[in-house]
């Protein structure tokens, strides 16, 4: 049979395919729909985290950043409860990494601050004696592109159904609601003022002039992405 | 014995050699932990199956002469010959095949594992372990762990030095309080430690010159001479400063119930905000604190 | 016709061996300087503050990944390809004019491919997704690539005159439905223009962003689905394609085992794709599909070592050939160093010791051991074999060639040791804990610990990129300074001292 299939490229070619097509099914078809749905707590983020997520992903932060809390008592004590499943419904892309040349993130929102980031991201090594991690200082500069990062949530909602402007359940057994702009000036507005919050416990005055005047200097929106992975 | 042996041992002893020197490194070697001994044994084996495996093959060609018939077809001048499958590769093959679909189907089905169920028996047999061990610790011991604490936990913002220099923005954990903190609160107020002073501290208890010495004499650690306006304070802080339950805390003095309750509950001032860190256990929050108040001991 | 050797038409196949010298130079350089700058952070504003958002780490890394990968890895099967397609089917390019047109258009829009690739990850265009990097617009021109290559291909195939596909044909057309395959479902992604603000605006924001298809745990399996894969498709089953044909061409001999071919091509199809979920261990996945992933990964050992083996057995009785040729050496360190990483690997993903190196410079050692040490010692071989026949000029120099491979293995050897010892240290260091149950060190120390085996790395690499840079020099002698030979050789390159 081999020999034949040798001799007849089309059918050898058909005969790989199908022997290398449908692994792929079996491991990822039968978890699809319970891996989507989000567990109690996880909150879709908002134009200014996203935005966020964006400067993240342009510096690719992943390359050196994990997120993702594996289930052993090290990892756990080092940075808090093992990721769940659905925490992540809302990540597209998902941002797990495979390097932790720096510590994992998936929850640095519970034990770092607005003021340590600041620091931080402008000279790691200056805050943590040795770090390897470069320095960020552009970002205290460039401004945040929010235009893309509420088409992107635009895109989230109306292809993928992300609750926005919908009560969805927080762990204490109330509600909360994340609000998207209805127009690129509403999202605007929305993002101004939560970067408002975050300047609020930041000391980089340039930064918080640029504010002030209704930009949004990366850094703000990248501090608000970091304090939301709890 | 053929010089390849020699060379496959001098490298695989090198490899082992130093893999095992590293465990220097670790201040408890391999710990115990089945885990690493199985990560040091599956590195092992690596190269000790390569470099044997290939030799075997490179002794072939040293010795061994090409033979075999030749099939029909030849493709650019390319022969091949129609040599059965070498056995120990044939048989491994079967083999692990035999052991995946065992394992598959026998030793490890579908729902047959769980890594959450793995996980929480592994919390719960270091913690028995543990907790054990430390139950009964005090003293310089109990500051020795609270130190290890410290130095994973707190670093990245208190610094090596627990002296939270500007660059950090973090509470200098030498002294008890600073100035700059005092008059802070005293103009603020201060709400951080709901669950063990409900109350709060209101703002504006003294203004003007006042807040100055104030300031001083709280950060001086109460001594010299008493402000007047510290009749204010002592109205909650007591006159000795040491504080009252439910109103107001210690302010003379480190104590290790108020730093357990700033872990507990984060706190923002006057340098910025402090995070909570309740994923510590009580056994390691108590130590913590006994390493914080041993910082400032000696003056 | 039969008495004359056919005329080959090289033309495509020189082009790609260009872009895999340059692309390879490119990207070892910066494989090179990320590896410093780990060692030493100040390099990454060693070009100045105004432009260290474009020389820092992580804007560099992708570009690093995605330069070898899909620079020097890609451009290096196409070159062999083009040549070797012609040479096993007995066509001639220059016999089809329409076949010949898109080997050309293949390779100048891979030319226009690589570029957009390389300003848009210098900008920070990217989606993250490791080795699938690119926003839609380049996905598109990759798959048009992809598909011009298919066309020559299954082409070449159609008009060839030996009836039956020579093995290294089978892992050419594996490469090409594999990867394709792949790359399609892993970008899969909705451009952000499609979407409509409640009132009714559009075109916001940067026209060629996307959102994933898939998210979160769901991303991640059809991502290791891909990635894993692309390692197969890429770094494994081609460099396969290639040492089936050098190395007995090369050397002369016949192919030891036409039976473990077989069963080595047939079981890495069947094995290798079940295998992704190895680098999803302890993730948020099912347990079974990790479990599986595991399984498949210990049974992948035999057929991935069965070709080795088969190509190990090729050289029996030829130890002399081996001492005396470069070039034959080497192909064996390259099929040795396809045996390490593909018992690594296996071992790597056993779950246990994936709690371990996972995340850790172990994965980066695996991964360099495959390809550097296989990858790129293969594509240097095939280039070397190639070169004097393109050209029709005997090669520049044997010594600085055997200079070359000792330079190279060395810098391998430091990569992987280095990278193995600080793997494992990381690993260990992260689990334990002191007498008290805390955690023994906090991340800085394990940060601190790196810093040797890091510059030590930087090392290797630095002699890694020196010898290919001999190489390249090699190869540039040996097309401008050489006189025409008359004939074509059958075995063994012809070479100077
Ligand atoms: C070259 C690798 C590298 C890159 C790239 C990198 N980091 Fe880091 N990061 C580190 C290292 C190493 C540490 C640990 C030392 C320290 O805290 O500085 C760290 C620490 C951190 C921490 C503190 C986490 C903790 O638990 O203490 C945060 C937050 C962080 N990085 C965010 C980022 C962000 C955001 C980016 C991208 C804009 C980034 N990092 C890029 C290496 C890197
Ligand atoms: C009404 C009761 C009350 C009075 C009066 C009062 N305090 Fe307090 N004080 C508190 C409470 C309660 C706290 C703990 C606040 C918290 O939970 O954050 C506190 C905290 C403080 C702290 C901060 C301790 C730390 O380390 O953060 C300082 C300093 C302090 N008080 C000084 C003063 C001084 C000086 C005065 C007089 C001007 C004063 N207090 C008057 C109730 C009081
Ligand atoms: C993300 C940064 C951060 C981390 C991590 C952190 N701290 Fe703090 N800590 C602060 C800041 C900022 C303050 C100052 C708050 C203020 O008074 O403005 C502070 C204040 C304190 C205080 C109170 C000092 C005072 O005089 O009121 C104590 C005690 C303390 N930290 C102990 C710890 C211990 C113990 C740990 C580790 C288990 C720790 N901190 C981890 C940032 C941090
Ligand atoms: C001069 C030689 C090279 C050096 C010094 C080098 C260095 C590096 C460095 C420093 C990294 C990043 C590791 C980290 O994040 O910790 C890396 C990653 C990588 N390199 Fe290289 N590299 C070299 C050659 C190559 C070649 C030739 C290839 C492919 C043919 C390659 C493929 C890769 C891949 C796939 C990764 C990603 C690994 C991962 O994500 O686990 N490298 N390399
Ligand atoms: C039997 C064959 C192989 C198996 C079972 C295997 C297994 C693995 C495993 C378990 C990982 C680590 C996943 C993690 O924990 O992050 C890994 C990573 C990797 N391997 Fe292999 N490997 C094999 C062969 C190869 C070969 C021949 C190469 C060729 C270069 C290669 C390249 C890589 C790369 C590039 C990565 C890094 C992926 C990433 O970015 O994280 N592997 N492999
Ligand atoms: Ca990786
Ligand atoms: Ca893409
Ligand atoms: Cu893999």
């Amino acid at each position: 049979m081999f020999h034949w299939l040798e001799k007849h490229p089309f059918f050898f070619a058909v005969g790989v395919f199908v022997v290398i097509a449908y692994a792929g099914l079996i491991e990822i078809v039968p978890n699809f729909a319970q891996a989507s749905r989000p567990v109690i707590g996880t909150k879709p983020y908002t134009t200014l985290q996203l935005a966020g997520r964006d400067v993240y992903i342009k510096n690719s932060c992943n390359s050196c950043h994990s997120q993702l809390i594996r289930p052993f008592k090290a990892e756990t004590d080092r940075y808090g409860h093992y990721s769940l499943s659905g925490e992540y419904a809302y990540d597209r892309p998902f941002l797990w990494g495979s390097e932790r040349t720096g510590p994992d993130l998936h929850r640095v929102g519970n034990y770092r601050t607005t003021q340590w980031h600041e620091n931080h991201m402008m000279d790691p090594a200056k805050i943590v004696e040795g770090s390897i991690m470069p320095a960020y200082p552009w970002l205290f500069k460039n401004k945040v592109d929010l235009d893309t990062a509420y088409a992107e949530q635009l895109t989230d909602w109306e292809f993928f159904g992300v609750p926005y402007n919908k009560p969805v359940p927080t762990k204490d057994g109330g509600t909360i609601t994340v609000k998207m702009g209805k127009s690129v000036a509403e999202s605007h507005a929305l993002a101004l003022a939560e970067a408002k919050k975050v300047v609020a416990n930041m000391h980089n005055q340039d930064v918080k002039d640029a504010v002030a005047r209704g930009e949004i200097p990366e850094i703000v929106a990248l501090i608000a992405y970091l304090n939301s992975l709890k | 014995m053929n010089k390849l042996y020699l060379w496959g041992i001098i490298i695989a002893a090198a490899m082992l050699g130093a893999t095992y020197a590293t465990l220097g490194y670790l201040k408890n070697g391999l710990n115990g932990d089945i885990i690493n001994i199985l990560a040091i044994a599956g590195a092992a084996a690596l190269v000790i199956i390569t470099i044997f495996v290939v030799i075997k093959y490179v002794r072939q060609m040293q010795v061994d002469q090409a033979s075999g018939e030749l099939a029909d077809e030849s493709w650019d001048n390319i022969g091949e010959y129609k040599n059965p499958l070498p056995f120990g590769w044939a048989i491994m093959f079967l083999g692990t095949m035999v052991w995946g679909i065992w394992y598959w189907t026998i030793g490890y089905p579908v729902n047959a594992f769980s890594q959450i169920g793995q996980y929480n028996k592994e919390v719960k047999t270091l913690n028995s372990a543990f907790e054990k061990k430390y139950a009964n610790i005090k003293g310089d011991e109990l500051v020795n762990m609270g130190e290890s604490v410290y130095l994973v936990e707190c670093v990245a913002c208190h610094g090596l030095n627990a002296d939270g220099n500007n660059e950090k923005d973090a509470a200098d954990l030498n002294q008890r309080i600073s100035e700059k903190s005092v008059k802070y609160v005293i103009n603020h107020g201060s709400n951080n430690l709901k669950s063990a002073y409900p109350g709060g501290m209101p703002a504006g208890m003294a203004s003007g010159a006042d807040v100055d010495k104030l300031a001083k004499y709280v950060a001086g650690g109460l001594k010299g001479e008493k402000p007047a306006a510290w009749a204010t304070c002592a109205g909650c802080h007591g006159d000795n400063g040491k504080g009252q339950p439910f109103v107001a805390p210690d302010i003379a003095g480190w104590n290790q119930k108020f730093i357990v309750n700033i872990l507990d509950n984060g706190k923002k001032g006057a340098i910025g905000k402090m995070p909570v860190m309740d994923r510590l256990n009580p056994k390691q929050k108590e130590a913590v604190a006994a390493y914080v108040m041993s910082l400032s001991e000696g003056e | 016709m039969e008495n004359r050797p056919l005329e080959y038409d090289y033309t495509v196949a020189k082009m790609f061996m260009f872009t895999t010298i340059v692309l390879g130079i490119v990207g070892m350089s910066i494989g090179v300087f990320i590896a410093f700058e780990l060692a030493f952070p100040g390099l990454n504003t060693i070009f100045g503050k105004t432009i260290a958002e474009y020389t820092a780490f992580g804007r560099l890394r992708p570009l690093h990944t995605d330069s070898v990968a899909f620079g020097f890895t890609l451009s290096g099967i196409w070159a062999t390809w083009y040549y070797v397609g012609q040479r096993v089917l007995k066509v001639s390019m220059a016999e089809s004019k329409f076949l010949m047109f898109i080997g050309k258009l293949h390779f100048w829009l891979y030319i226009i491919g690589v570029a957009a690739v390389v300003v848009s990850l210098f900008m920070g265009i990217t989606t993250s997704k490791e080795y699938a990097e690119f926003e839609w617009p380049i996905d598109i021109a990759i798959v048009v690539v992809w598909v011009l290559w298919g066309v020559s291909v299954f082409g070449l195939i159609g008009i060839r005159r030996e009836k039956s596909l020579y093995i290294s044909i089978w892992y050419y057309i594996a490469t090409f439905l594999g990867v394709g395959m792949l790359y399609l479902f892993n970008n899969m992604e909705v451009p952000t223009i499609l979407a409509t603000s409640p009132i009714g605006e559009t075109d916001i924001g940067a026209w060629y962003h996307s959102v994933s298809m898939y998210a979160g745990t769901n991303d991640a399996l059809v991502q290791w689905w891909y990635g894993h894969n692309a390692v197969a498709f890429v770094f494994t089953v081609p460099i396969v394609a290639m040492i089936y044909y050098f190395l007995p061409k090369e050397s002369g001999q016949a192919i030891y085992s036409y039976k473990l071919s077989l069963l080595s091509f047939w079981g890495l199809m069947f094995v290798y794709l079940w295998a992704g979920g190895h680098h999803l261990l302890y993730s948020t996945v099912p347990d079974w599909v990790q479990t599986m992933g595991s399984i498949f990964s210990v049974i992948l050992i035999l057929p991935s070592w069965g070709s080795a083996i088969n190509m190990l057995l090729t050289m029996k009785g030829e130890w002399q050939q081996v001492a005396a040729s470069p070039l034959i050496k080497f192909m064996i360190l390259a099929s040795t160093f396809y045996m390490f990483s593909t018992l690594e690997g296996p071992i790597q993903a056993i779950k246990s010791v994936n709690a371990i190196a996972h995340f850790t410079n172990w994965i980066v050692g695996h991964v360099h051991d495959g390809t550097l040490g296989w990858v790129g010692f293969m594509i240097i071989a095939a280039l070397y074999h190639m070169a004097p026949r393109v050209f029709k000029r005997e090669l520049y120099s044997k010594g600085l060639m055997a200079a070359q491979f000792w330079i190279q293995t060395l810098g391998i050897v430091l990569y992987f040791t280095s990278m193995w010892i600080a793997g494992i240290t990381q690993g260990m260091m992260w689990r334990a804990h002191d007498e008290f149950g805390n955690l023994a060190y906090s991340f800085m120390d394990t940060v601190n610990v790196l810093h040797p085996y890091y510059a030590l790395r930087g090392v290797g690499g630095i002699l890694y990129l020196t010898g290919f840079l001999m190489f390249a020099y090699n190869i540039y002698k040996t097309m401008s300074a050489r006189p025409v030979e008359e004939s074509e050789l059958q075995n063994a390159s012809p070479m100077g001292a």
